[in-house]
């Protein structure tokens, strides 16, 4: 793809320019958030001290990736409150992968959601590192270095737990009902804006291309596992066959969410509701300064 | 080496792996390790809900990591526990998902709202600082060691309690009674956190004379409340009527122990505090539910090294 014309800050956006970058920008906060959100479930619950520990790092890297996409959006003049906690739960944009409870005990749906979502978040940010604009291609390399490691954290988990029969029938349930979910990662928002956000090259590959090179990704490293995918049985042309996939009802993008998405947000909002807060303290240094 | 040496030589960091201690000393030492990391494990169970409620997106980062550090701290004195030969770590983990394994009267307390936090993040850890920062000079190695990193990150801790007391009382009217009211629930249980006068507390005097244990329950409670009755003022709260506290001349207080409720103290102490069991059963529940995986992790070990190693897994 050729390189796009640079864009300039974000006082100096047209209108078009800043809504595609709002919506680009909505859609990695969101998703960051609202699983690290899911992640912390695990603190102090994980099989060993061990997988808790890294458990809490991934969570913490993820809801750091939240907060630079985020104070991108507050270059616009929005505040915290306004993009988390009091916004409408119905306005959210994450893909419906994210919301999801974890059954308990289900140590499977988070390595297989991890995956899916890590190896995802990779394919999505390198798209990032060659932006039109500035102000987010220059915070990839800091995300890209983490998702490297829990990249590694994920797949080794999953190798691991596919080895023994039991353990792997449990991957295979998480595999089955997750993955229609982790295919709207890709899902478009708005068809039109996420045209303009491509041509803008505010990203350098679209959602398709995205959820080809991610599906090349996943598909075979599942299947070497010993594992099933149903639609992907198919010959090697992994890219043919793909569009067969069945979507939730519910993509998350597109603001249709499950119901488990508003008891979420009413959980986290509780004590800044009960509390009458208007706004979220900072308390660490801005991420330009950083 | 014999009971008489070990008194004698009971300095700080004096013994380690490589001394031949005797069993009575290992057994106090292995009590006290194990009281303090089952204490980490279930303060960090009894916060963990909290990740979710901060009220801010960076308060949330804190509490998360903060969370992170006492499970590392759990681990760090479970490998510093083993080092005595008493109990491997997995027996430890199973005392505690049992019921068997003892832990700090105020992690047996419910924690419903946001505005309790600081009680914990500020208080009980500011009375847990006062303790283990002289235990940095307790007589086995491997416990003062890791009472170095343990104290460096509560530091953060309690500067995280004191950031979120501080927020709540200079917030509206509504938070400030919401935190006095906490206050007023935990600051009883806060006093009991040193445990009984001295003349009541059973396992002191050994601990003391072998080093294990620099300070006593007395001494200890008399610089927390030396520290944090004018802190909590300096905030804004009013320090409740019970139990009475009267300043001495000297600086030391008068704590009007009779006017606490010691029954349910020692209840505490015995994990048959109703209440607290919820605490104690769903951690129980919850490792249950993973054991699964653990299963899963011993036969990859199985498989990779043939041999019975407990799982590590990350």
């Amino acid at each position: 793809m050729a390189a796009a014309q640079q864009l300039p800050g974000p006082q100096d956006l047209t209108d078009e320019q800043r809504e595609a970058v709002e919506m680009l920008l909505y859609r990695l906060a969101d998703d960051e958030f609202v699983i690290a959100e899911r992640y912390t479930e695990w603190q102090v619950r994980a099989p060993t001290i061990e997988s808790d520990l890294s458990v809490a790092n991934i969570a913490q890297d993820e809801l750091g990736h939240a907060r630079l996409w985020y104070d991108l959006l507050e270059d616009f003049g929005y505040e915290e409150p306004d993009l988390i906690w009091e916004r409408e739960a119905g306005d959210w944009r994450h893909s419906t992968l994210c919301e999801l409870p974890f059954g308990e005990g289900d140590w499977a749906d988070f390595v297989v959601r991890s995956y899916l979502y890590d190896e995802a978040e990779f394919v999505r940010v390198k798209a990032l590192e060659g932006s039109s604009y500035p102000r987010l291609a220059d915070r990839v390399e800091k995300v890209l270095a983490e998702e490297r490691y829990h990249r590694e954290h994920a797949r080794s988990w999953l190798e691991r737990l596919c080895e023994d029969d039991d353990s792997r029938a449990r991957v295979q349930d998480a595999v089955d009902r997750l993955l229609p979910y982790a295919l709207t990662l890709f899902s478009p928002t708005d068809e039109e804006i996420e045209a303009r956000i491509d041509e803008l090259g505010l990203r350098t590959e679209n959602l398709l291309s995205m959820r080809e090179a991610w599906l090349d990704e996943v598909v075979p490293t599942l299947e070497s596992a010993g594992l099933h995918v149903e639609e992907a049985e198919l010959p090697e042309q992994y890219d043919v066959h793909h569009v067969d996939f069945d979507l939730p009802d519910e993509t998350g993008r597109d603001q249709s969410h499950t119901d488990y998405w508003f008891d979420l947000f009413d959980e986290f909002t509780k004590s800044y509701r009960e509390l009458g807060r208007h706004s979220a303290m900072k308390i660490m240094k801005d991420p330009d300064d950083e | 080496m014999d009971l008489e040496t070990v008194k004698e030589r009971a300095g700080p960091r004096e013994f380690s792996p490589k001394d031949d201690m005797p069993e009575e000393y290992r057994k106090a030492a292995t009590r006290m390790i194990q009281f303090h990391a089952n204490s980490e494990i279930m303060g960090a169970y009894l916060e963990r809900p909290f990740i979710r409620q901060a009220p801010s997106l960076e308060r949330k980062l804190a509490f998360s990591a903060k969370v992170q550090d006492e499970l590392g701290h759990g681990q760090l004195l479970y490998r510093a526990a083993e080092s005595l030969g008493i109990k491997t770590r997995q027996e430890m983990l199973d005392e505690l998902a049992n019921g068997q394994g003892k832990f700090l009267n105020c992690f047996h307390y419910p924690m419903e709202s946001w505005v309790e936090t600081p009680m914990i993040a500020f208080f009980v850890d500011g009375a847990a600082m006062r303790r283990q920062a002289t235990l940095k000079s307790t007589s086995w190695e491997p416990y003062a060691h890791a009472m170095d990193k343990v104290c460096f990150e509560e530091g953060f801790h309690v500067k995280h309690g004191e950031a979120v007391l501080h927020e709540l009382m200079t917030g509206s009217k509504k938070e400030q009674e919401m935190a006095q009211a906490a206050f007023e629930k935990w600051w009883p249980r806060i006093i009991q956190f040193f445990g009984p006068t001295d003349k009541q507390s059973t396992h002191h005097g050994f601990a003391s004379e072998v080093g294990l244990k620099k300070m006593s329950n007395d001494e200890l409670r008399r610089a927390f409340l030396n520290t944090y009755i004018p802190k909590a003022e300096k905030y804004g709260l009013v320090i409740p009527d019970t139990p009475t506290i009267e300043k001495n001349d000297d600086g030391t207080y008068n704590v009007a122990e009779d006017e606490l409720d010691w029954d349910e103290f020692f209840q505490i102490a015995k994990n048959e505090y109703e209440p607290g069991l919820g605490q104690i059963d769903s951690r129980k529940k919850a490792q249950e539910a993973v054991a699964w995986v653990r299963e899963s992790m011993d036969n990859h070990e199985q498989r990779l090294y043939g041999g019975t190693s407990p799982q590590a897994a990350d």
